[in-house]
């Protein structure tokens, strides 16, 4: 296009003059788009003020008049906590999903390119099964034919004493907080930069020296040292709890609604039945060369894969991996055909309770590219980081 | 990175614009007396002959009020209703076009045009007549809320339920009545969205009690599999713990229509208080006025002989057709959910006031 | 479908049968751990065999005979079901007619080129496509009468005639093969709709989602191009609202949108019109899909080296011209597998139109275990794996063409 701004001379008519007509298209996409959605925008507000149904968001402020389950949630609170208390169920799912998804899937995807036959196989068969199922259908599978025939809840399976298993709750070991917790937290978190501080300069200190730099020994040992010390002087804020049965309260321990982990379950063995595809996928994209070299300068398989083929078959596979994270989190919405209150249940519940949809369902959106953003944003910033280790 | 910026700030901004909708239209001091009539005021009735069918909400999972076979037929007490309203307009009780409708879709239906009446067992409530732009009819079936627990569970009272799991399908009332009966007193609601899924969890045990209208959950208990313990298995807890008056509503604004599908109800109602039943409506021939005019019929009094047109849009002969093709109150009652069916239902409140019940006509005249 | 054969290259190792104990040791014992991996997996898959097979032997499929019809095709009144076996039929008849246009357009290029044509085999296609046609005999082995069997089997016939008579079709027809698919949809609808047929209204079980899945992708495709064009326009402003556009709705599940399909469309939509609910659940999955398909064309856009561009600028085409007989040939050409991929996901997020209560193939499984006569007999573990047959055969086979033709067309080979 910018082949025809050859200057003339003489100056073209307007309408033939690429300047105009790149203005004028640009300021007629801009009256099309945004007249249709001023149009669409008063339609929805006339109808809405017809039906007699709020036209704004003030309604965020009523109360609900709805339970949700296990959380602090009160029918009286307003229509705004309920939607967070969705989030929060939403991110519980995310932020345990990521970190199995990224596992099981890796597992597979090497498992795929196994030198033993059976164990490619059986991972092969898994993928080609698993991903071609839709996810609700894994969802409800899991939920009804796994999760409801543990035992009622009147009567659960306490394996070890240590686990409290029934079909609405599953609870395992986990720890207890008290008031200093908090101090503890921040402390832990110290402790961590430090320890970060700690292998860098073990790094610089084994680039400078030659000699081997230990940094992940040391990293820890500074990181353990500062906890335990601040662990101590804090009073010991945190213990380690079983859960405990009185009737029909569980107290102590660590877990969640048998739906919960029916999600959590179906949408990690879908998920990594894609993950595992990219990471074979990544695995033989990285050139055969580096397997050779490595096997040259005599590296065992274990170390092969540690430290030649699998950091630059990450590299390969990251932004891919970032779109699964993505509809993981965005396939935490299934949950709904399962009563888990996240945050798409949540505003289910709402609308049929009368709360006005439209505008429900603008927050919703929100909620979710507000994940998907901040996943895409964290994922971005070590993207980069890798890029820069390769330049180095 | 930039994208991401991009998308943050028109999200934004469209929020923005639908916040600046609302300052706009909250200005206007309570925004109802300035709203223009809707388009179509009065013309439904008319939309609706033209159409040659009436649109019908309708439940598709509720045996005995509204219920779909597999060969798409539907059958309930909700279902007469809707053919009593198009065997009123058209004399003809199969010119139904029935919409199967979700408990959340109900309302957003009624509100978009999309059905002309909703006949769903639905909850008269003073917010729903409000905030949801509908306008309640005369209500078909007095019911109430009630919780349905194993018999081997030892709960006798609601009150024994404390730190249980109680299923309840979202977007009902029933949802607000069950936060609202146990207040503080801890508990686990699990909501779902469908009655099946919610029904394979109540089996497994996974919720101790299980709260909706007691006619829904009498129908349930009836249909429970002998495999499982059978009716006796489960017990209906004597409390009732809300009002569930449920009829027929139809869409705020159209006042000749809601009339319409209004005495349709209550010509049901009439009908039986009279004695007037399928077989015999056709063949009347007394001569009390009352009945004459009711049935479109010629009435003789000082000033001549003529038919009773009360004005509502509906030929005169409307009752007639309504209680010969569809039957009157007592006869749709027994026919759905009555002691001979499956769900087995007393009258209770829905006998009539001369019974002792709630049933109650206005004069036809 | 045209074969170059590639002489084989002489590094290439030549394969030479081993005996099964050489096998066995190279595969499956080779090192210490490799014989305890095997051990392992073994015993696990041995037992999931073992599992699988008690399985199927003790369950009862007396409920997929009985609602057979919902699972397929839902409430669809009885009466008027002849109509969707003629729709049955005239969809048999213009994919075999597609099909033999395809090949004979295959054909005619490879003559012009050159080359030798290489026809599948009917074997191949036996291979290529068995889960479909297992799917159906599986199908019709639940039916209770012969007829659907033999209606099947004359389907299969008009579609093998088809294929014959389009041997017979006029050139300019085969230059012109994408108006099969358009008169076979116009036929179709037709069919069902005309002379008071079933509206869409009462369209369900599996065959909704799959005129979903086919309306949803066809109907997104335009706007796909266009946005796409959009986000590689050098006009900022266009670009930045297609850019907006498209990273919003790729950003938020589909179920929203059906959400908003489902609840708020309606107010949104001007005057008195009307849409039922599943025009309104197409309209949000078109709008939901094009996003995703513009992402797919701009690959394909891209995919197109620069230089054709230029070409087509150096013998003086406008803009327009070099993106329609130039650029989008290529590119649509280069796109036809993640086309499929895309298709593939949205063929099972078909599924989720469940939630905002339409009655398609697993919403009626999920009816069907809450019948009196099934309900609270666990059945959950029969309908459903059923059901994941139908969304794992159409998948596998989708994927493995895309594969397919991934090889053929050398996409990311340069």
């Amino acid at each position: 296009m910018t082949g025809t701004e050859i200057s003339t001379g003489t100056r073209s008519p307007l309408w033939r003059n690429v300047r105009v007509i790149r203005v004028a298209l640009q300021v007629m996409a801009v009256v099309v788009v945004f007249g249709a959605i001023w149009i669409l925008g008063t339609n929805l507000r006339d109808e809405l003020i017809a039906k007699n149904l709020p036209t704004g968001f003030d309604f965020l402020n009523q109360p609900t008049g709805v339970t949700i389950a296990d959380s602090s949630f009160k029918p009286s609170s307003p229509v705004w906590a309920a939607l967070i208390a969705g989030m929060k169920n939403t991110f519980a799912l995310t932020i345990v999903g990521i970190p199995l998804v990224t596992i099981l899937g890796t597992l597979i995807g090497v498992a795929r390119l196994s030198t033993n036959w059976l164990v490619a196989k059986a991972a092969a068969v898994y993928v080609e099964t698993i991903r071609n199922i839709p996810p609700l259908l894994i969802i409800l599978f899991v939920f009804n034919v796994v999760i409801l025939p543990l035992p009622a809840p009147n009567d659960p399976a306490t394996p070890l004493d240590w686990f409290v298993i029934s079909n609405l709750k599953i609870v395992g070991p986990g720890f207890t907080s008290s008031p200093g917790a908090g101090i503890l937290l921040i402390i832990v978190i110290l402790a961590l930069v430090a320890a970060v501080i700690v292998g860098r300069w073990r790094t610089r200190y084994s680039d400078q020296t030659g000699e081997h730099h230990h940094r992940m020994l040391w990293g820890l040992g500074v990181f353990a040292a500062i906890v335990l010390v601040g662990y101590v002087v804090t009073g010991r804020p945190v213990a380690f709890s079983l859960p405990v049965l009185e009737g029909r309260v569980i107290t102590g321990g660590f877990g969640g609604l048998g739906s919960y982990f029916a999600v959590l379950a179906a949408l990690v063995i879908y998920t990594a039945s894609h993950v595992a595809e990219i990471i074979r996928g990544s695995i033989l994209a990285v050139p055969r060369g580096q397997t050779e070299a490595a096997n040259a300068i005599a590296l065992t398989g274990f170390q092969r894969l540690r430290f030649v083929i699998l950091p630059q078959a990450f590299r390969f596979a990251l932004p891919p991996m970032i779109n699964q994270y993505l509809n993981f989190t965005k396939n935490t919405s299934l949950a709904i055909a399962i009563g888990f209150a996240e945050i798409t249940l949540v505003t289910f519940q709402l609308i049929g309770n009368g709360f006005p949809a439209p505008q429900l369902i603008l927050l919703l959106m929100g909620a979710y590219l507000l994940f998907t953003l901040t996943i895409s944003l964290i994922a971005n910033v070590i993207n980069r980081r890798l890029q820069l280790v390769t330049n180095r | 990175m930039k994208r991401i910026a991009i998308l943050a700030v028109a999200f934004a901004l469209v929020l923005a614009a639908c916040n600046g909708n609302s300052d706009a239209t909250t200005t206007v001091p309570s925004g109802t007396d300035d709203t223009p009539p809707p388009a179509a005021m009065g013309d439904l009735l008319q939309t609706v002959i033209d159409r040659g069918s009436v649109i019908c909400g309708v439940n598709e999972a509720v045996p005995g009020f509204g219920y779909t076979d597999a060969d798409g037929n539907f059958s309930g007490f909700d279902i007469d209703y809707c053919r009593a309203v198009a065997a009123a307009v058209f004399g003809d009780a199969e010119a139904v076009t029935y919409r199967a409708l979700t408990a959340q879709q109900r309302f957003t239906a009624l509100q978009s045009g999309e059905i002309d009446v909703l006949i769903r067992n639905t909850t008269f409530t003073a917010s729903r007549d409000g905030r949801e732009g509908a306008t309640f009819l005369t209500t078909t079936f007095y019911d109430g809320q009630g919780m349905m627990v194993r018999s081997d569970s030892g709960i006798t009272s609601i009150d024994d339920m404390a730190n249980l799991s109680v299923c309840v399908l979202s977007g009902t009332t029933t949802e607000l009545n069950l936060a609202a009966r146990f207040g503080d007193t801890p508990f686990t609601p699990l909501t779902f969205d469908n009655n099946d899924q919610l029904q394979a969890a109540f089996v497994a045990g996974q919720c101790d009690g299980w709260t909706s209208d007691k006619s829904q959950l009498a129908g349930v208990r009836t249909n429970f599999p002998e495999s499982e313990g059978g009716p006796e298995a489960l017990t209906i807890l004597d409390e009732t713990f809300s009002k569930e008056p449920l009829g027929p509503v139809v869409a705020d604004g159209d006042s000749q229509w809601a009339q319409v599908v209004n005495w349709v109800v209550l010509a049901t109602i009439q009908g039986e208080e009279w004695g007037l039943t399928s077989a015999n409506v056709k063949d009347y021939d007394g001569d009390n006025n009352e009945i004459r005019r009711f049935l479109g019929l010629e009435v003789t009094t000082d000033e001549g002989t003529a038919v009773f047109d009360p004005g509502l849009g509906l030929p005169t002969d409307f009752a007639v057709q309504v209680i010969s093709q569809v039957g009157n109150y007592g006869e749709i009652f027994d026919r759905n959910v009555g002691p001979s069916t499956p769900l087995g239902l007393q009258r209770g409140f829905n006998a009539q006031w001369t019974d002792g019940g709630l049933l109650y006509a206005p004069p036809y005249r | 479908m045209t074969t170059t054969t590639i002489p084989p290259s002489p590094k290439a190792p030549l394969h030479r049968p081993v005996s099964p104990s050489v096998w066995m040791k190279q595969n499956l014992f080779s090192t210490w751990y490799n014989s305890l991996l095997t051990v392992i997996f073994g015993v696990l898959i041995a037992s999931v065999i073992v599992a699988l097979i008690r399985y199927l032997v003790s369950i009862d499929t007396e409920i997929i005979r009985v609602n057979l019809k919902l699972y397929m095709t839902g409430r669809f009144p009885a009466e008027q079901l002849w109509r969707l076996w003629a729709g049955v039929f005239v969809t048999t008849a213009g994919v075999g007619l597609f099909a033999r246009a395809i090949v004979r357009t295959a054909q005619m290029k490879a003559t012009t080129a050159g080359l030798e044509f290489d026809r599948s085999t009917p074997w191949d296609i036996v291979r290529r496509f068995w889960p479909i046609g297992a799917l159906v005999v599986f199908t019709l082995s639940f039916t209770q009468t012969i007829t659907p069997s033999l209606l099947t089997l004359a389907a299969a016939a008009i579609g093998l005639a088809a294929y014959w008579l389009g041997g017979g079709l006029p050139a300019w027809i085969i230059r012109r093969s994408w108006l099969i698919p358009l008169v076979g949809t116009t036929a179709f609808y037709f069919v069902l709709v005309g002379y008071g047929g079933v509206g869409w209204d009462l369209w369900q079980g599996f065959f909704v989602n799959i005129v979903i899945t086919i309306a949803g992708i066809s109907l997104a495709f335009p706007l796909g191009i266009m946005l796409a064009l959009g986000r590689r326009s050098s006009l900022p402003v266009v670009r930045y609202l297609s850019v907006t556009y498209i990273e919003i709705l790729r950003g938020v599940p589909m179920i929203t949108l059906l959400l908003f399909g489902a609840f708020a469309l309606g107010f949104v939509i001007p005057g008195d019109v009307q849409f039922s609910l599943f025009l309104r659940l197409l309209v949000a999955i078109t709008l939901f899909q094009s996003a995703y398909i513009a992402e797919v064309v701009r690959g394909g856009l891209q995919s197109v080296p620069r230089g054709q561009v230029e070409a087509g600028q150096s013998i003086g085409l406008s803009p327009w011209k070099t993106t329609r007989y130039i650029v989008l040939p290529q590119a649509l050409r280069n796109m036809i597998p993640a086309l499929v991929g895309q298709f593939i996901s949205l063929y099972k997020d078909t599924t989720l139109v469940f939630i905002v209560g339409l009655l398609d193939l697993l919403r009626a499984a999920q009816v069907s275990t809450a019948q009196p006569e099934f309900f609270a007999q666990g059945l959950e573990s029969v309908v459903l794996p059923f059901v994941a047959l139908y969304f794992w055969a159409g998948s596998y086979v989708m994927s493995r063409e895309s594969r397919r033709l991934e090889r053929k067309l050398g996409v990311g080979v340069r």
